[in-house]
């Protein structure tokens, strides 16, 4: 069985793998330990496998491991700081974004993307962003006001959701 | 999977990549964003051909042309400031409605055009305006668009390398729209148009350009309504004419995301909308 | 309520492992030497397998096992996950001679990587016998129609030599008499699609022999008590030799309330003695797990000139596809928790239940109430245009209130005699008014038709309820004990599917405890480690689980404050619990941490503070939920698009209420796929034609319309600090309100889902050619 090299930096760590050359960057990183990165659909369509490739989000199932040589990857497991967990991260848990959490790593990921591109977006935007991330628990509605929340608190803002909340 | 894959190759040349093309001798698959290939799998290939080191990731300007690299993402187009100056950021709106946020970010031009789905949204964008497309085999020609889609399928051990867009016509009373119908607004098209048109001050019609996607077996220039709007008032009428034609231009199949039927209508409504659109940008509103 | 943990937003007792990623799925985990097992699957809708050789698999290197129905025991059982005796037909085999759909088990192989499994599975050589294959749910009761189910040792098939795996009839009153007592009598048939559940996580499922030798099933199931018991029967071992942990699980919403890959898993575990995982990819998740019974649904209600239901008669045919998992008991749902919405004397209900060799059907949130809602909503909504009477007028008038007795699911239980319900908390008015004011329901009412144009605005409402846990069938139980440091270690048998009942269990401890969440530490759905739970469906865990859980937590809050009585020399009635401590409630003001009464136990006393408890309910409070909708239906292309979805739900107490939003939001997102797009579709052989995401449209974050929630908070007797449920109930009125308010704008009443944009379009042009023609008359 034919192997080839890799190398990558993972979560800011610099990594030497062995794959095969016909692997998927999926497999890989759940071969490495990474299993936030998630199995959906294998077919770029839920993206629960979302990763960062230098700074992009993308499906990682749908990519060769070997297209990574020499690039940054960030997955969930690469966010929090030790104990400290990204605004991104504190946000889902405070504002009810999580249920299941199969498809929150890939939909916070890809919150990231944006929020490192564009600090202050507006809902608009950020379903845009969110658009290649399905979730079936939560209607969306809670990790959009989540992404918007960690947005204003990143910018050391305090800021209501655009949602209409009523109890 | 890809378990028989051998030897997963990122030339850094186009020269490299061709040659890695040729040795390979049919075992080779050429791979960029792996967005179509991966997704449909199971080949018998042996060599996979990374193109994405070979410095084909670029958008420029070259006197009056538009020159994007093979290898640049949907997301590079649709964010490309000299993109979003061409034709009203024609090819802005079709790179940003195609799929989601992490598609675009892997998908390529090149690999778009090079699969050839008819449904593909940036091959109508690129038609209207009048695109060609350079292949690299042992030297580089450039072939309009039109004629690359209707390539023969044994092009051989070449390379879609550039996609070159000619500056569009522009002035007064321009307008330029692309649509699409989905399902849901992630969706692959039903049916997407990508219109342009200059309006004299009296709303009469200077030149129109339509091209539709998704309704016939390759995306196609709606030729016949073009040569109908040339020199025609911009009304209801002319816009009940153009619907009349475009039903009889297309060729849609019924699968099981619609019938052709539905398509058809569809062509009708959006290529309108589309026209309506343009015509508003060019300061009529109808 | 005065509570300090009950009824608050507190951060889910999981989230923190859920947004870093952590290891807590049922695929996270990596076993030494572990096999890959794949199906193989039917390519034929219908067929008798003449031959299987299995001999080339077996000799490619790297195949450790493959088994074929030549290999395996002949146990007929259900796949439901169902209490025992299970009420759905013993119809299923590990691995059988005839498949009955695209898709069904032909056999399995258990291999060392993925794509040695994909291998083995092509040199399988199987001759089929090619049946003629019965797709259309209206011919399967045909004579002449090829019998799905000829074999003799399956079990409690209501007709299997017309296809029909289970009929009810039940009648309260007499709806003939009813019906000749109306003014008026509508009716109407309507039809519902194959909705697949899409949950994020397909079905997924680890197996491997202990040190002991026992089975160890580590699977992403609702149900691992039913689980435990289905396999141990199927693979001839005792219950006590299997071991089913749940972990994680990445959303199941009824399609994991099924024992669906763990006898095969297991079988090849015992075949290989090494693990073996088996795990559908989404395209074998669409046709080869679970889906929505599509449903034939033919509605007649009499009514009073005042609006007064008099009788209501349904019939309904459905699918339960090739095999009967939960055929009897989601359809009896669409009898029993519809009609008795409205307090008409006179209601029927029948049905047939039809096999057709198709994708099976089973569990899906709602539970046959999305469809039979569909039908009666909708009707009703006709009724009141006609009658000129405001739909909420109507509502008012006629729905079920306080007090009632719900005389129809006495006869419709879990497939036998069930129990009388009584309505005592029913915040169905106060919905209703909420919702409307929410979505200025008066005021839309009038001006949105006015605006004409190519896009059509217009509002629509529907209401629906539900039920919380099975009278009389669901029970839990609940293990509490006490740790040093004032934590308690809480283990229950339920299945937290996403939905946070790990939580709200969590909370309902702590509250009766009188200690912080924190000190909470839930352990649940390990059949080894927990006590006994039916499991997470028909909405029942915080009920039912949580009725054991206050249970164990007050017998165990005996013991402390009998512990602290002594400790601080009182009387334990002078003793009251709060934030990790136990006071004397006088003003002596003395004190004693619940640490410090942990610690006396263990180490002075010699006792571990610890009970447990059981708990059932011989009746099932429904939750209500009233659904309004304002859409634009775009008369060109037929799209409809929803811009307002405001939603209120009475699901009792709220034991967390950002939890129940999300619930509630998460379950109308399900109700607008259902609605508007989402079908599992086959071909003219019955192949799935859409098992993708490609094509199977489920919505994303850019489709959704601006969401409202508004929780109605009462109090049920019957609940834990008076809560209900409320996981399925959100989803039941989302159709009918859309299609009512697609009338509103556009003057089309739907009758069939999912609303897609041609079909929507071809009413519409079918009403304008009925205009014409109409107008065509007046002219004359």
């Amino acid at each position: 069985m034919k192997t080839m090299p890799l190398a990558v930096t993972v979560n800011g760590v610099a990594r030497q793998w062995t794959i095969r050359p016909g692997e998927l960057l999926l497999d890989v990183l759940r071969r490495e330990g990474f299993f936030g990165v998630k199995r959906g659909c294998e077919q770029g369509e839920c993206g629960a496998c979302t990763v960062l490739l230098n700074g992009k989000a993308v499906n990682s199932c749908l990519i060769f491991a070997g297209h990574v040589e020499g690039s940054e990857i960030l997955t969930i497991e690469g966010l929090a700081a030790g104990d400290d967990l990204d605004p991104l991260q504190q946000a889902f848990l405070d504002h009810g974004a999580v249920q299941c959490g199969f498809c929150a790593p890939g939909m916070i990921l890809a919150a990231k993307a944006l929020l490192d591109r564009q600090p202050d977006p507006t809902e608009e935007q950020v379903r845009e962003a969110l658009s290649g991330n399905y979730c079936r628990c939560t209607g969306y509605r809670k990790p959009v006001e989540a992404v918007l929340a960690a947005a204003g608190k990143k910018r050391g803002v305090s800021r209501r959701n655009h949602g209409e909340v009523a109890r | 999977m890809f378990d028989q894959v051998e030897q997963y190759c990122r030339p850094e040349s186009v020269r490299d990549a061709l040659r890695l093309l040729d040795r390979s001798k049919g075992h080779a698959q050429v791979v960029a964003g792996g967005t179509d290939l991966v997704v449909e799998g199971g080949l018998s290939v042996r060599v996979l051909i990374d193109l994405t080191r070979a410095g084909l990731t670029y958008i420029r300007r070259r006197e009056s042309l538009c020159l994007i690299g093979a290898t640049t993402t949907l997301s590079e187009i649709g964010q490309s400031t000299v993109i979003r100056g061409l034709a009203g950021g024609l090819l802005t709106q079709a790179a940003t409605a195609c799929g989601s946020v992490q598609i675009r970010n892997l998908a390529t031009l090149g690999g778009n055009l090079a699969h050839g789905s008819p449904a593909a949204d940036m091959t109508p964008a690129l038609l209207a305006l009048e695109a060609s497309v350079v292949i690299a085999n042992d030297k580089r020609h450039k072939m309009p668009l039109v004629d690359y889609l209707q390539r023969s399928p044994h092009m051989g051990h070449s390379l879609l390398v550039e996609v070159m867009v000619p500056e569009p016509p522009h002035g007064a009373r321009t307008g330029w729209s692309f649509q699409k119908f989905g399902r849901t607004e992630v969706d692959i098209s039903l049916v997407s148009v990508a219109a342009g048109l200059q309006l004299d001050a009296r709303a009469r019609v200077k030149w129109a350009r339509l091209a539709l996607g998704a309704v016939a077996p390759l995306p196609f220039r709606a030729g016949a309504v073009e040569q109908m709007m040339a020199g025609q008032l911009f009304d209801q009428t002319l816009l009940a004419r153009v619907g009349e034609q475009i039903t009889r231009d297309v060729q849609p199949i019924s699968d099981l995301r619609a019938t052709a039927e539905f398509r058809r209508e569809l062509s009708r409504v959006v290529a309108g909308r589309a026209l309506e659109a343009c015509a508003a940008q060019a300061g009529l509103t109808l | 309520m005065n509570t300090s943990i009950v009824g608050k937003n507190l951060r889910k007792v999981d989230g923190v492992k859920l947004v870093t990623g952590a290891p807590a799925f049922t695929d996270d985990i990596q076993m030494p030497g572990m096999l890959y097992g794949k199906i193989l699957a039917s390519p034929h809708a219908h067929a008798r397998i003449r031959r299987i050789d299995a001999g080339r698999a077996k000799a490619l290197p790297g195949v450790h096992a493959v088994l074929t129905h030549e290999d395996v025991p002949r146990i007929p059982h259900t796949t439901a996950g169902q209490a025992w005796p299970e009420p759905s037909p013993y119809d299923t085999y590990l691995l059988d001679s005839k498949v009955r759909f695209v898709g069904d088990r032909v056999a399995a192989v258990a291999a060392e990587s993925r794509a040695i499994a994909e291998k083995a599975l092509r040199l399988i050589d199987v001759e089929y016998e090619i049946l003629p294959a019965v797709l259309d749910m209206e011919q399967a009761m045909a004579s002449g129609a090829s019998i799905i189910h000829d074999e003799p040792d399956s079990k409690n098939i209501y007709d299997a030599r017309h296809n029909v795996a289970a009929h009810i009839f039940r009648e309260i009153g007499n709806v003939d008499e009813g019906f000749r007592e109306a003014d008026f009598v509508f009716e109407r048939e309507y039809r519902t699609q194959r909705q697949q559940h899409a949950m994020l996580e397909p079905h997924i499922t680890i197996c491997w022999l202990d040190a002991d030798g026992r089975l160890v099933i580590r699977s992403s199931t609702q149900v691992p008590y039913h689980c435990r018991r289905q396999v141990a029967m199927i693979l001839g071992i005792p219950v006590g030799r299997v071991h089913v942990i749940k972990p994680r699980i990445g959303g199941g919403f009824g399609g994991k309330q099924e024992m669906l890959l763990e006898d095969l898993c297991g079988a090849l575990t015992l075949a290989t003695r090494r693990p073996v995982k088996i795990e559908y990819t989404r395209e074998e998740e669409f046709y080869m797990a679970r889906s929505r019974h599509p449903q034939i649904l033919r509605l007649k209600m009499g009514v009073k000139r005042d609006g007064t239901v008099v009788a209501s008669h349904l019939k309904v045919l459905a699918t339960t596809g090739a095999y009967g998992s939960h055929a009897s008991t989601v359809q009896g749902n669409t009898g029993s928790k519809v009609l008795p919405l409205y307090r008409a004397p006179h209601l029927r209900f029948e049905c047939d239940v039809v096999y057709t060799n198709t994708p099976v059907a089973g569990a899906f949130r709602g539970y046959g109430c999305p469809q039979g809602f569909f039908a009666q909503e909708s009707l009703v909504d006709e009724i009141a245009q006609k009658l000129g009477i405001d739909p909420l007028d109507f509502r008012r008038k006629n729905a079920i209130r306080q007090g009632d007795i719900d005389k129809l699911s006495a006869q419709l239980g879990e497939g036998k005699e069930g129990l009388p319900r009584v309505i005592r908390s029913c915040g169905l008015p106060e919905c209703l008014t909420r919702a409307a004011a929410a979505i200025e329901w008066d005021l839309k009412r009038h001006l949105l038709p006015e605006r004409g144009g190519v896009v059509r605005h217009g509002i629509g409402m529907a209401c629906a309820m539900q039920g919380s846990g099975i009278a009389g069938i669901d029970w839990a139980s609940a293990f509490l004990k006490m740790n040093e440091d004032g934590s308690f270690c809480l283990q229950v048998g339920s299945a937290d599917v996403g939905g946070g009942a790990d939580t709200v269990l969590a909370q309902i401890a702590a509250e009766t405890l009188g200690v912080t969440l924190d000190k909470i530490i839930i352990m649940s759905g390990d059949t080894d480690f927990t006590p006994f739970d039916t499991g997470a469906y028909a909405s029942s865990t915080t009920i039912i689980t949580g009725g054991a859980v206050k249970k164990a937590a007050e017998k165990v809050r005996a013991q402390i404050l009998n512990l602290a009585a002594k400790m601080l020399e009182t009387t334990a009635e002078n003793l009251a619990c709060g934030n990790n401590e136990v006071f004397a409630k006088g003003p002596s003001r003395k004190s004693v941490s619940v640490a410090d009464v942990a610690l006396q136990a263990l180490y002075k006393e010699k006792l571990q503070i610890m009970d447990a408890a059981s708990h059932f309910n011989t009746d099932s409070p429904p939750p209500f939920a009233v659904t309004f909708a304002e859409v634009a239906v775009d008369t060109q292309t037929g799209k409809v698009r929803v811009d307002r979805l405001v939603t209120a739900v009475d699901p009792g107490t709220a034991i967390n209420p950002i939890q129940a939003e999300g619930q509630v939001e998460g379950a109308v997102t399900q109700g607008l796929g259902f609605a508007l797009t989402e079908e599992l579709m086959l071909d003219e052989k019955g192949r799935p034609a859409n098992p993708n995401f490609l094509d199977y449209k489920i919505f994303s974050a850019k489709d959704m319309p601006k969401l409202t929630t508004i929780l109605v908070e009462t109090e049920e007797p019957l609940g834990p600090f008076g809560a209900k449920s409320v996981s399925e109930v959100p989803i039941n009125a989302v159709a009918p309100a859309i299609a009512n308010a697609i009338f509103h704008a556009a003057g089309v009443r739907i009758c069939k889902l999912p609303i897609r944009p041609e079909e929507m379009l071809r009413a519409l042009c079918e009403r304008d050619r009925e205009h014409e023609q109409e107008e065509a008359l007046v002219t004359k």
